[in-house]
């Protein structure tokens, strides 16, 4: 199960975040520990270069893309490869929207855009998209090229 | 060209201070929500709003149940537009506002329209809103429509049915099971991602019927699988399937390994990765299965992505702790790890490497080690210390270089979980080490002269008074506990007082300085220090007013609080404040239904200070206690050593007994902890009747009935024997339980006044020559072989007759035996033909007995086993030999 799908701008303020499987009264615990995360260890680190770490029998995969940090946290059958598939097309997805690794201002001007790119990849927690022109098209409601 | 560069910076500064949804206001979204009602509908404009209300929920946002009302109203009419973006926007909004069942029905028709739309992307986002706001009734409406899309050609369409059913499936599983034909279909698609989705629901739809399971794998693996996604999921279905079946007794080879082995080889890692992890999670794999993906783990650890290193190192920990010889291949890639950037990488390398690490290389890891420890953050330090706290069990003749380790990072900051990490982990080395004992109190000491945690201070002092007053020279510690007097809060400043009190009692020459520092605190500004000041200076040397002999001093001391603690508070509770003092022997010392408690966590190890000295020595002591309270056994002295209880009863029985056997100098005492299982029942007068025929050196001297054993509430039944001085006498005892039972009312516990005598069977009681002899173990073997000197030596062959393996035979010797196995010793490396185990502990009467075992084993696996003992006594090295022959 994708647990979690989370954004947040360099100071720690969330932009998005979306849980699935966990008890409302849990996310503000995963909100804080996974800002957290990042403030100890994004300070630094390159676009898009994937940090990984496990918590109990929880995996994350967690990067910066421009002023935004991207998360992402899953369990059993995500594990940390998975993740790393589901940010890596989450990354360039959001991208692909902003035309460039995004400014806080420029992810949100698009933040629409990257709703819909959201619900194409990440459905109740599982991935259901993984390809980025695909994506593109189905947020305009254009059917894929490949079939 | 300096100008252009500061406009271009003060450009960047203002986009990065304005924010689109500056000032953003839940009721003024809503307000805008209006637009939606328009007759002339824009597009773009309803676009907007829908962000503005999709950011206002994903930032947390809740709307109550009328304004979400309002909003999903409004939204549905905006399906009267055409224009593409909107609608999709349209879909998301429907999700995120779930709505509840009696407004679905809005929204229904126009979805189902969208169902069977012409344009495909209609019918793949309608599909999924439906299947995320429909019950039951509207499902088996629609089922028609979600089993063809399941076999739509296109491949949307097609996924967003079948990731509908994996939700549904939770739901309503008996409709989504309905569908297995066309997802059956759907596994064969070309597209990826709906083979991918259709292996998943199906292996869902058939989880509970093996052979399904294993059909679908074995026509699976034989075929063709595109997606790498689906190709994990056909190998976590084909380790399950492994597991079920078990290898193939004829040939010895296991199904599907080829197919794993094959997966090693694929062009995605995530594939590669996934097989080679599901190779070393076979149960009982071996190592020559296990090479090839080791091989490949391997290759990984040097990876550019981080996630493959991290994949790898984690999985690489799990195998070092089953099979660490075959992880030692990899060290060299895993010690350039310890440098990595990631920490979670480096500290799963380090903690792996200290797994597969010999003797030799201990020093240089620690160098490392040392270095890294200074920038991980504390849970990842505490993995490491509990590494090195195994590492030097497993090494105990290194602990110098451990112990050292562990008070250096004791000094450095850190949070309270990691020193107390760091304490426990020192507490159990000095109790395991003897060699450690001196070096780690004193670490302890320096640490508490500047500890900041009060709890830790305090368990340091307990342990302290127990371990301090045992040292060479124990005068060295006072210092450091009275500075806590005078530097500490009131808490540890009473526990100080407790330790000095100890150090009172069991060091007689430090009695005199000891009162003299007692006296100082009896002017404290706290009252529990003043009280407990007081109250020592008058059991230490007082006028026997309040106790009477040295030993009443000490058992006041040093006796463990024998009465559970929730017995105690009640009766405080219960206690009327009056002329009559309260009287702690009047709280009742029964445990309820504790032996069940206990016997769901057997063996459980002690750790650290959390409880002192209380894991196995505090069932010594509450046995002692025990036993020394019943007068007949008061002359027998000291029991010598307590067994484990040994089941009497199988579990869930009318009555479950278990014994342990007390062994004392002259006699044996069976203590029988029987439980009465039956709410229906009161037991009385429960004896259990010995029979000793078979235990010819054993003569019954006494039997102590238990008055009454109510319904769950144990109680205990003891047996007395006589047995020859000194002498390890073995024996068979066949028991049966006697007792009256009486009839009671559950409901309102009425006893009836007349009961009937019964009789129930109980299992054979054997005592054995391992009951003489404690499990005492030395740190260095060497040195203690050489000083024991080869006077009492004793030394013989004995061939042991075919065996399954060396580990058996040497396992097997050991339990005859009973003594401590030394050194990691026991552990015998798989393949070798030969082994030496050394042994240590003490043999009744007090003599140290030391034991050095030559195993050898030749081709039909006819096992010889060299043995050579020894003791401080001739009769002593006689006796483990005698032992050895007659088992």
């Amino acid at each position: 199960m994708l647990l979690a799908v989370l954004f947040a701008n360099s100071e720690g303020n969330i932009l998005v975040e979306r849980f699935s499987g966990v008890p409302a009264e849990e996310r503000l615990h995963w909100r804080s520990f996974l800002v957290k995360l990042g403030a100890d260890n994004l300070k630094g680190v390159k676009n898009e270069e994937l940090l990984v770490a496990c918590h109990k029998s929880v995996y994350i995969v967690y990067t910066v893309l421009g002023d935004v940090s991207i998360y992402v946290v899953g369990k059993d059958e995500y594990d940390e490869l998975a993740l790393a598939e589901v940010i890596f097309v989450i990354i360039s997805s959001v991208k692909d929207v902003c035309g460039k690794p995004p400014t806080e201002r420029l992810f949100l001007d698009k933040y629409g855009k990257i709703c819909l790119c959201l619900d194409e990849i990440v459905w109740k927690g599982m991935l259901e998209n993984a390809d980025k022109d695909r994506i593109r098209r189905l947020t305009r409601l254009k059917p894929p090229t490949e079939f | 060209m300096a100008q252009p560069l500061v406009k271009k910076d003060d450009d960047r500064d203002d986009e990065a201070d304005y924010s689109p949804f500056l000032g953003i206001e839940k009721g003024a979204v809503l307000q805008e929500a209006r637009v939606f009602n328009d007759p002339q509908l824009e597009p773009r404009r309803c676009s907007q709003v829908i962000t503005k209300l999709l950011y206002l929920l994903n930032q947390g946002e809740t709307f109550t149940k009328i304004e979400a009302t309002e909003v999903f109203f409004a939204v549905t009419k905006l399906f009267q537009s055409r224009d593409t973006g909107l609608r999709r926007m349209v879909y998301l909004m429907i999700k995120e506002l779930s709505p509840s069942a009696d407004e679905v029905i809005i929204v229904t028709s126009s979805l189902m329209k969208d169902m069977n739309s012409k344009t495909d992307m209609y019918r793949a986002n309608a599909i999924r809103v439906l299947c995320r706001i429909t019950d039951g009734t509207l499902l088996t409406q629609i089922e028609r429509y979600l089993k063809q899309a399941i076999v739509d050609k296109n491949p949307v369409v097609a996924s967003a049915a079948l990731v509908s059913g994996i939700h549904l499936l939770q739901t309503n599983p008996e409709i989504v099971r309905r569908w297995s034909n066309e997802v059956q279909e759907a596994v064969q698609s070309r597209a990826a991602l709906v083979q991918f989705h259709a292996l998943a629901l199906l292996h869902q739809i058939r989880q509970n019927d093996r052979l399904a399971v294993s059909k679908l794998v074995t026509s699976l693996t034989r075929g063709n699988v595109r997606s790498p996604l689906a190709q994990c999921l056909l190998i976590r279905y084909t380790s399950q399937v492994i597991r079920e079946s078990g290898t193939n007794t004829q040939t010895g080879d296991r199904p599907f390994y080829d197919f794993l082995e094959g997966c090693l080889r694929h062009k995605a890692e995530m594939v590669i990765f996934e097989a080679a992890r599901a190779i070393t999670e076979l149960s009982g794999v071996t190592s020559r299965e296990l090479t090839p993906a080791i091989t490949v783990l391997q290759l990984f650890l040097s990876s550019s992505k981080p996630v493959l290193r991290f994949a790898a190192v984690r999985t690489l920990n799990k195998v070092a702790m089953t099979h660490p010889m075959a992880v030692t291949n990899c060290n060299i890639d895993m010690e350039s790890l310890i440098s990595d950037q990631n920490r979670s990488i480096a500290t799963l390398a380090i903690t792996t490497l200290l797994k597969t690490g010999n003797e030799s290389s201990v020093d240089r890891l620690m160098k490392q080690i040392t270095n890294f420890m200074s920038d991980i953050a504390d849970e990842f330090k505490i993995v490491v210390v509990e590494a090195i706290r195994s590492l030097c069990l497993k090494f105990p003749l290194k602990y110098r270089a451990l112990m050292n380790f562990l008070s250096n990072i004791l000094r450095e900051e850190g949070g309270f979980e990691y020193k107390k990490a760091i304490v426990d982990s020192i507490v159990i080395l000095i109790r395991d080490i003897p060699d450690a004992k001196e070096s780690g109190l004193l670490h302890l000491c320096e640490f508490i002269e500047d500890c900041e945690f009060t709890y830790l201070s305090t368990q340091i002092l307990h342990f302290l008074g127990i371990e301090g007053p045992k040292t060479s020279d124990p005068s060295k510690y006072i210092r450091y506990i009275y500075n806590r007097v005078i530097l500490e809060n009131a808490t540890v400043r009473a526990s100080a007082v407790s330790t000095l009190a100890k150090f009172g009692a069991m060091v007689d020459s430090l009695k005199p300085r000891i009162f003299v520092l007692l006296r100082r605190c009896l002017f404290d500004s706290d009252d529990e220090v003043r009280d407990r000041a007081t109250l020592y200076l008058n059991t230490l040397g007082g006028d026997g007013s309040v106790v009477e002999t040295d030993k009443d001093v000490k058992d006041f001391l040093f006796g463990l609080l024998d009465i559970p603690l929730v017995n105690l508070e009640t009766s405080l509770k219960n206690y009327e404040p009056s002329e009559e003092p309260f009287d702690i022997d009047c709280v009742p010392r029964e445990v309820k239904s504790q032996p069940l408690a206990e016997k769901k966590a057997p063996g459980k190890k002690p750790t650290g200070l959390g409880a002192p000295p209380s894991g196995p020595t505090s069932t010594v002591d509450a046995y002692e206690k025990l036993l020394s309270s019943i007068p007949e056994y008061a002359s027998f002295g000291k029991p010598f050593k307590s067994s484990a209880p040994v089941e009497l009863t199988e579990a869930e029985t009318e009555y479950a007994v278990n014994v342990v056997k007390h062994i004392f100098d002259r006699h044996v005492v069976f203590q029988y902890n029987c439980t009465n299982t039956i709410p229906e029942q009161l037991l009385e007068n429960v004896t259990v009747i010995v029979d000793a025929s078979d235990a010819e050196e054993f003569s019954e001297v006494s039997t102590k009935p238990l008055r009454s054993l109510p319904y769950d509430s144990p109680g205990q039944t003891f047996v007395a024997f006589e047995k020859p001085d000194g002498v390890p006498a073995v024996g068979k005892f066949s028991n049966m339980l006697k007792f009256i039972v009486k009839e009671v009312d559950p409901t309102t516990g009425e006893t009836e006044e007349d009961g009937v005598e019964d009789e129930y069977q109980l299992e054979d009681l054997e005592v054995v020559a391992a009951d003489y002899v404690l499990k005492v173990g030395v740190s260095n073997f060497r040195n203690a072989w050489e000083s024991m000197g080869p006077e009492f030596e004793r030394v013989d062959e004995y061939g042991l007759g075919p065996r399954e393996s060396l580990a058996e035979a040497v396992s097997t010797v050991i339990s005859l035996l009973g003594l401590q196995p030394c050194e990691g010793t026991e552990v015998v490396p798989s393949n070798s033909r030969s082994h030496t185990c050394l042994l240590s502990g003490v043999f009744i009467g007090n003599m140290k007995v030391l034991v050095r075992l030559s195993f050898g084993i030749d081709g039909p696996k006819e096992v010889a086993m060299k043995l050579a003992v020894r003791s401080e006594d001739e009769s002593v090295s006689d006796a483990i030999h005698e032992i050895v022959a007659s088992g």
